[in-house]
């Protein structure tokens, strides 16, 4: 009841000062629209990442010459390694018998794709072995994977990006036609479905063949990055340590040497992704507390203003029977108020800010209900913080010297 | 007895000065009285107001309202007594400019959670005592001096107060218009209503069956008027 009526004064006057109560509001739109933006980006990068990270496989590890590179020194370091080897892969599928599904990519640089006089410029190939789609998020849209003997036959192959299929080979089925790769012509067996792009980069103009095909054509000289899995999610920690030992015997790593090449599993790539993001969640918590801080300053002030103006009021309230939390009551909700009106019309700036990003920028962008409320709960919080001050002054007035007041 | 005071002391400090605005008063005031309270200027009739309509607290000395000792009551217990027991007229009228005729008379009832149906009717009824059912939507700056102050006269009604309490609340209007408010006093007076008048002016004061004259923070002079 008593509610209602302390939301209707607020209201009124907030109303009767538009202008000044909207220039109020400006630090506080500024920092909830600013949190709910960002909030929502980070948000995409995390869904996105989070996706692309389960899609790899909790139990699956990855092997390779440099894993991630996190400074100059580690990337000095890791060039003096000795590559990894198709013998490298081969080791670890015959000893390592807590792993399964062992696979193997060598990254290539990007090439020119030709399909009769027409050619795509910068173009990823990929060689794999067969059961590597099954541990990439690359599905398959129509056509066949590779199989075992693909591999051991090193068939001339591939496996197209939906954009290589749709661009390159403009009309016919694209199954079944041949297309070239530096000097080799390969044949298209199967279409990848569409992946979209992330952060601008285009996920769907790529080209993969059988790995002892892509050997035997573009030579042994680059490194392997070998898959596996282990055979339970409770072996994880052992399959490592097992295929840790066979390559460093393998490898001819002394005991205290330090491994000569390294292993990621899904959780330690999502580690290193969550210590990038804290940094930025860090920076976004310091920026919105700043913006906060000010917007429930300049809050604090208009309601000492809004006191000020409005003392007889008060003294009347006061002459006719409002008791100190009558009035101390009022002036909070007009806080609140006030700053919820600030909160909800930055939630709405903050969400058409980060639809647009997502829409205009190759950034994307999740808006998630949690993060409205909490950008509508710290704006009533700070109205309430920042309200409680002027309003028990408000509270506090003698009736007569409030009355007296001109 | 409605009222009762006894050596009632009101002192303000103005820097290092005491001023003793009021310095000793007793009196005593009957449920059903006409009362006014007349002097020059600064002689202490607001404050005297003040402390009868529990707007303030006494220095010094005892004040029984309806026989309960309002003397050493605390601001909250105060703005009770006041919503339930007092209703005031002043003479700037004190109206909520933003809020409708309706809307200030509804107030009281606002503050002791009246409920909304009850509250309307209440306000509505009241205003209708003060003859302004036509204006109720108006907004103050919208009504003329005397249709404010009848506003002001149906706000102080609407509880039912046991006492009215009016501080020159024909300072701002013109004569005639005066004498419609004190007309209006004199119905209210005679439909139940114990009514205080403040006054500097004889002929206001002469609308009550008993003039009380302060001087210099002191009764002076008690007058009743034996006919009534
Ligand atoms: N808040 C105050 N502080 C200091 N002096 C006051 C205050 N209120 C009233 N007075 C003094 O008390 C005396 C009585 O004032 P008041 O009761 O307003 O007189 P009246 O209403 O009869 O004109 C005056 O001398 C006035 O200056
Ligand atoms: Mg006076």
């Amino acid at each position: 009841m008593w509610f209602i009526e302390g939301v209707a004064i607020a209201f009124q006057a907030i109303w009767a000062n538009k202008l000044r109560s909207f220039l109020t509001l400006i630090g506080m739109i500024i920092g909830v629209s600013t949190v709910i933006a960002v909030v929502s980006v980070i948000n995409g990068m995390n869904n996105y990442m989070s996706a692309k990270i389960n899609s790899m496989g909790s139990n699956t590890f990855i092997i390779d010459k440099e894993g991630v590179i996190t400074s100059e020194d580690e990337w000095l370091e890791a060039r003096k390694r000795k590559n990894i080897t198709l013998q490298d892969m081969k080791a670890i599928e015959k000893y390592c018998d807590l792993c399964e599904n062992v696979g193997g990519v060598v990254e290539a640089s990007s090439r020119r794709v030709k399909y009769g006089s027409d050619y795509l410029e910068d173009i990823w190939v990929q060689g794999i072995t067969y059961n590597f789609i099954d541990i990439s998020d690359v599905e398959l849209d129509y056509g066949r994977l590779f199989n075992e003997s693909d591999d051991n036959r090193r068939s001339s192959v591939c496996i197209v990006g939906p954009d290589i299929a749709s661009n390159l080979i403009k009309s016919g089925m694209p199954l079944g036609k041949d297309i070239k790769l530096g000097k080799y012509y390969f044949r298209i067996v199967g279409v990848g479905k569409s992946r979209g792009s992330f952060l601008g980069m285009n996920q769907d103009n790529w080209v993969v063949i059988p790995l002892k095909t892509y050997s035997k054509y573009f030579g042994k000289r680059r490194s392997l990055a070998i898959y596996a899995k282990a055979r339970d999610m409770n072996l994880m920690e052992e399959a490592q340590d097992q295929a840790r030992m066979i390559l460093r015997t393998r490898r001819d790593v002394k005991y205290d040497q330090k491994d000569d090449f390294n292993i990621t599993t899904a959780e330690s790539v999502m580690k290193l992704y969550q210590g990038l993001t804290n940094g930025a969640w860090f920076v976004l918590v310091i920026i919105s507390s700043v913006s906060l801080l000010i917007g429930g300053i300049v809050i604090m002030n208009i309601m000492l203003v809004s006191v000020t103006e409005r003392t007889r009021e008060i003294g009347i309230r006061k002459a006719i029977g409002a008791r100190r939390r009558d009035i101390m009551w009022q002036f909070l909700v007009e806080a609140v108020t006030l700053s919820s009106i600030g909160g909800m019309i930055g939630i709405t700036i903050g969400i058409i800010f980060a639809l647009t990003i997502a829409r205009f920028t190759p950034l994307p962008a999740d808006v998630e209900l949690w993060a409205v409320f909490v950008g509508f709960g710290v704006a009533a919080g700070v109205g309430i913080f920042f309200g409680l001050f002027p309003a028990v002054k408000a509270a506090r007035l003698s009736p007569i010297d409030a009355l007296r007041y001109e | 007895m409605l009222i009762e005071t006894n050596d009632l002391w009101k002192t303000y400090q103005m820097g290092s000065e005491e001023v003793h605005a009021l310095r000793g008063v007793t009196l005593h005031i009957k449920k059903g009285d006409y009362v006014a309270i007349m002097g020059p200027s600064g002689s202490g009739k607001s404050t005297l107001m003040n402390l009868i309509g529990c707007l303030d607290t006494p220095s010094r000395g005892d004040y029984l309202l309806n026989g309960r000792n309002v003397s050493g009551m605390n601001d909250d217990e105060l703005a009770h007594i006041r919503n339930k027991e007092i209703g005031f007229v002043f003479q700037t009228f004190n109206l909520l400019p933003r809020a409708s005729a309706l809307h200030n008379v509804e107030l009281p009832l606002i503050y002791n959670g009246t409920r909304s149906d009850d509250r309307l009717k209440k306000a509505k009824d009241a205003l209708s005592l003060v003859d302004l059912t036509d204006r109720m939507t108006h907004k103050p700056n919208q009504l003329s001096g005397g249709q404010r102050q009848r506003v002001a006269i149906a706000r102080a009604l609407v509880n039912s107060p046991s006492l009215l309490l009016a501080d020159e609340p024909t300072g701002n209007l013109d004569t005639a218009t005066s004498i419609e408010i004190m007309d209006l006093l004199s119905k209210l007076h005679k439909e139940g209503n114990t009514i205080i008048v403040v006054t500097h002016e004889r002929d206001i004061a002469d609308y009550a069956d008993r003039v009380i004259f302060i001087r210099d923070g002191q009764v002076e002079k008690d007058e009743r008027k034996t006919v009534s």
